[in-house]
């Protein structure tokens, strides 16, 4: 287990709630994908992992607030499946959140080195 | 095909049943989401159970569901009558969510509700009563300027009840789907 006490389990959580929505979106950039990939991509993700009770509800909340679609298309085996998209709000909001990211983790890298440097 | 085994169909049940606050067009694309995931996992050669347990309880699924939609509602104007519903579900929400939610989510509603409604009666009453329009067994040998403080005063506790009940359901449903993500990594993380 990587957590090792409650405060930074929580610590851990708040932070990885924010990511996701941002890694969901980033998954998405490049091509249309259903729930259970994006699932399966997100646990490969090692820290980032995340249960299906979180994402599910998380990626019908960004369709509802128009950042994704959806489609239906029929996979090889099985019924069909409901693939997501980007919609062009959700590449908007992609590029905010990366640039946002960005700013943080250099002013966490710069935070660092000044308390490396002193 | 594995769609008809029955831990799947109950679970799926359970899971819809507590969806049933979802408009029907979100539910039945939520439940044949789901039912793909479990379809999916299955195919890669996962166990059933193994699955579902991965899911976590469908009441857990179906409150993230709920949480995620109820806060996050459509950008699309809505009138007010629209997101009093919405605030009462979420309300309800909270209220069944455990014995001390449920607590202070009646007693504040019921004050609330209770206190605005008398604290108005009264006033009128007081008014009334001042034109001397109510009988006497009403009104008790009270003066009616008494009641015509006192209403408003009534009124006023009610009111502040209700402005509590709104700030504790906020701030409840911000501080469940704080923890939602906490109940999922158990299952994922290793």
């Amino acid at each position: 287990m990587s957590v090792t006490s409650p405060a930074i389990g929580e610590w851990t959580s708040q932070l990885r709630r924010g990511v996701l929505e941002l890694c969901i979106l980033q998954l998405l950039k490049r091509s249309a994908s259903y729930g259970y990939e994006i699932v399966t991509m997100l646990e490969s993700l090692g820290p980032l992992a995340a249960g299906e009770n979180t994402v599910y509800p998380l990626l019908r909340r960004l369709k509802t607030e128009g950042l994704l679609e959806t489609f239906m298309q029929e996979s090889p085996a099985g019924p069909p499946r409901q693939y997501y998209r980007l919609t062009s709000d959700g590449r908007r909001r992609l590029t905010t959140l990366e640039k946002e990211w960005d700013a943080m983790v250099s002013a966490v890298e710069r935070a660092r080195r000044t308390g490396a440097g002193s | 095909m594995t769609d008809a085994h029955p831990l799947i169909e109950r679970y799926l049940t359970r899971l819809d049943a507590g969806l049933k606050d979802l408009p029907a067009a979100e539910r039945s694309e939520v439940l044949g989401e789901i039912r793909n995931h479990i379809a999916e996992a299955a195919a890669s050669g996962k166990p059933i159970d193994a699955v579902l347990s991965s899911l976590g309880s469908a009441d857990d699924l179906a409150r993230g569901y709920a949480i995620e939609l109820l806060l996050n509602p459509p950008p699309a104007g809505q009138p007010a009558e629209r997101r009093t519903g919405r605030f009462l579900k979420l309300a309800g929400l909270i209220a069944v969510g455990s014995l001390p939610t449920f607590i202070v989510v009646v007693v504040l509603g019921s004050i609330g509700v209770s206190f605005t409604a008398a604290g108005i009666v009264v006033f009128l009453a007081g008014i009334l009563a001042a034109f001397g329009a109510l009988p006497n067994y009403v009104t008790m040998d009270t003066a009616p300027w008494v009641a015509v403080l006192i209403g408003p005063a009534v009124a006023i506790l009610g009111a502040l009840a209700l402005v509590l009940l709104v700030w504790y359901v906020k701030f409840t449903a911000r501080l469940v789907r704080r923890v939602v993500p906490r109940l999922a990594p158990a299952g994922a993380s290793r």
